[in-house]
């Protein structure tokens, strides 16, 4: 398409630039019965899975329904919810912070259509656009990042394993049936942008080979000294070298015995990439939450320190998220996350139960706190 | 690497219009880059913030922390969005011939 102006002009940047005005205030968008009882809610009710009430002190009453949403969508299908919400909702609606969509109505009577109108909609290749859940105790939306689609330091693809994981987990999704919810995030590097440090099962990218050196451009490119910073395990050192055009450039040196593939020092120099087919691939890890109720936020542990790379199904993964989940479901106490459950029943039992195999690569060797992670007691369960 | 010619010289520059090194910096690159980044005029201010980072990144091998460059130029923040309507990074940086900012960016 040939250019079109949007009225502004490269020759003058500065003039007419409109800057610092912020978001538009959240108020401008209220439903108006959320507007008019703001403050004022007196309880709320699970209804189904995926449909709540709240309802006011002033006996006002708003229905919310929750639906899936992929996170990474097209216009065309935020237009198609935007018709949607003009349809049932006079034009509003919310995303979560899960990245759900919550569609709301204020009588009960507009609830059904809604419903069957967000449920008859698929895509051409059978999923549902809009499928109704994701409250209370189950699965709900998977907290994901960029992965392949858009980042440079991914391990793994973000969209690709999430679908995967949202299939096989999709009753759960549906339904309330878990002794508490089950929070699953994925982060495609150990950058972990989003929730994967403190979520109840976390799929997380992971490279098992160190950077190749790029000697040629590496001091051209980077900043050496953030490079040899980046390391956490002090395993980047600068040097000299000779290319073989005989020009001396300066360089860094990696020491393998010392690098654990973290990858920061590519996120700092793009002259030492780490990527690798075979080599990349995915942990998972469990027992993290962030609420405060009954126990403290916990971070989650690893469990699982390779999965490989299988595109486009990653069926190995979904099958150890399922083998947890089915596990925990089994197993769990009313209201118990997977993190205070497995630490009731100590570590030892959930590996059993949960049928994983523990390998020493689970074991923490990062500095003086590895220390506490380690058993100082007598007391332990004796396992198959 | 793209290649722009410019004033009788030539320059590699990557897809964000860094130049490729350091070495190949030039009275030419700052006309360059000048005009690339939309700045009117040339003052003594911009080449003191272009001096202090070329002098900092000669010294100690990457480019000096906003605070820092506050701090070595006298010139607050505001001041050197002022001069470099693209920033301390995108634009200062890339005048001065350092290598692109890295990170989380």
């Amino acid at each position: 398409m040939a250019f079109i102006s949007s009225g502004y002009n490269p020759a003058e940047p500065m003039k007419d630039r409109i800057t610092d005005i912020g978001p538009r205030s959240y108020e401008e968008f209220y439903p108006p019965v959320i507007a008019k009882n703001k403050g004022k809610w007196a309880y709320h009710e699970i209804l189904e899975p995926g449909i709540l009430v709240h309802v006011s002190e002033t006996g006002d009453e708003v229905y919310t329904v929750r639906v899936g949403g992929c996170r990474l969508m097209s216009v065309t299908h935020i237009r198609e919810i935007c018709e949607i919400a003009d349809k049932h909702c006079d034009g509003y609606l919310r995303f979560t912070t899960r990245n759900n969509i919550e569609f709301m109505v204020d009588s009960k009577d507009k609830v059904e259509p809604l419903k069957k109108d967000l449920a008859g909609r698929k895509f051409a290749g059978g999923s549902f656009k809009f499928p109704i859940g994701g409250t209370g105790a189950g699965v709900t939306n998977i907290i994901h990042t960029q992965g392949w689609i858009h980042c440079h330091t991914p391990a793994t693809d973000a969209s690709g394993p999430v679908k995967a994981t949202m299939d096989a987990l999709f009753d759960h999704f549906q339904s309330m049936d878990l002794p508490a919810q089950v929070r699953v995030s994925l982060a495609c590097c150990l950058n972990m942008c989003g929730a994967v440090h403190c979520s109840d099962i976390a799929i997380l990218g992971y490279h098992r080979k160190p950077p190749m050196i790029e000697d040629e451009y590496l001091d051209k490119m980077c900043e050496i000294p953030l490079a040899v910073a980046a390391c956490p395990t002090a395993a980047i050192k600068p040097v000299k070298k000779t290319l073989e055009d005989g020009t001396e450039v300066k360089t860094v040196a990696v020491n393998n015995e010392r690098c654990m593939y973290c990858g920061n020092c590519y996120t700092m120099c793009p002259a030492l990439p780490l990527a690798d087919k075979e080599g990349d691939g995915i942990v998972i890890m469990v027992g993290g939450k962030v609420s405060n109720r009954i126990s403290a936020p916990k971070f989650s542990k690893v469990a699982v320190a390779f999965l490989p790379n299988n595109a486009p199904l990653w069926p190995e993964t979904t099958a150890v998220i399922k083998q947890i989940i089915d596990a925990y479901s089994k197993d769990a106490r009313k209201y118990e996350r997977v993190g205070e459950w497995a630490e009731r029943i100590g570590w030892e039992r959930f590996f059993e139960k949960c049928n994983l195999e523990f390998t020493h690569h689970l074991i923490d060797d990062f500095r003086d706190p590895a220390y506490y992670t380690w058993r100082q007691t007598t007391q332990f369960k004796f396992t198959d | 690497m793209a290649t722009i010619e410019f004033q009788g010289k030539s320059f590699n520059v990557d897809e964000d219009g860094f130049i490729e090194s350091y070495s190949e910096f030039s009275e030419e690159w700052v006309q360059w880059v000048k005009k690339e980044e939309g700045i009117d005029e040339l003052t003594d201010e911009h080449r003191q913030v272009i001096k202090v980072l070329q002098d900092y990144y000669e010294k100690n091998g990457i480019a000096p922390m906003v605070r820092i460059l506050s701090k070595l130029t006298g010139f607050k923040l505001k001041h050197i969005y002022e001069l470099f309507p693209s920033g301390p990074g995108k634009g200062a940086c890339k005048m001065a011939g350092l290598p692109k900012p890295t990170g989380c960016v």
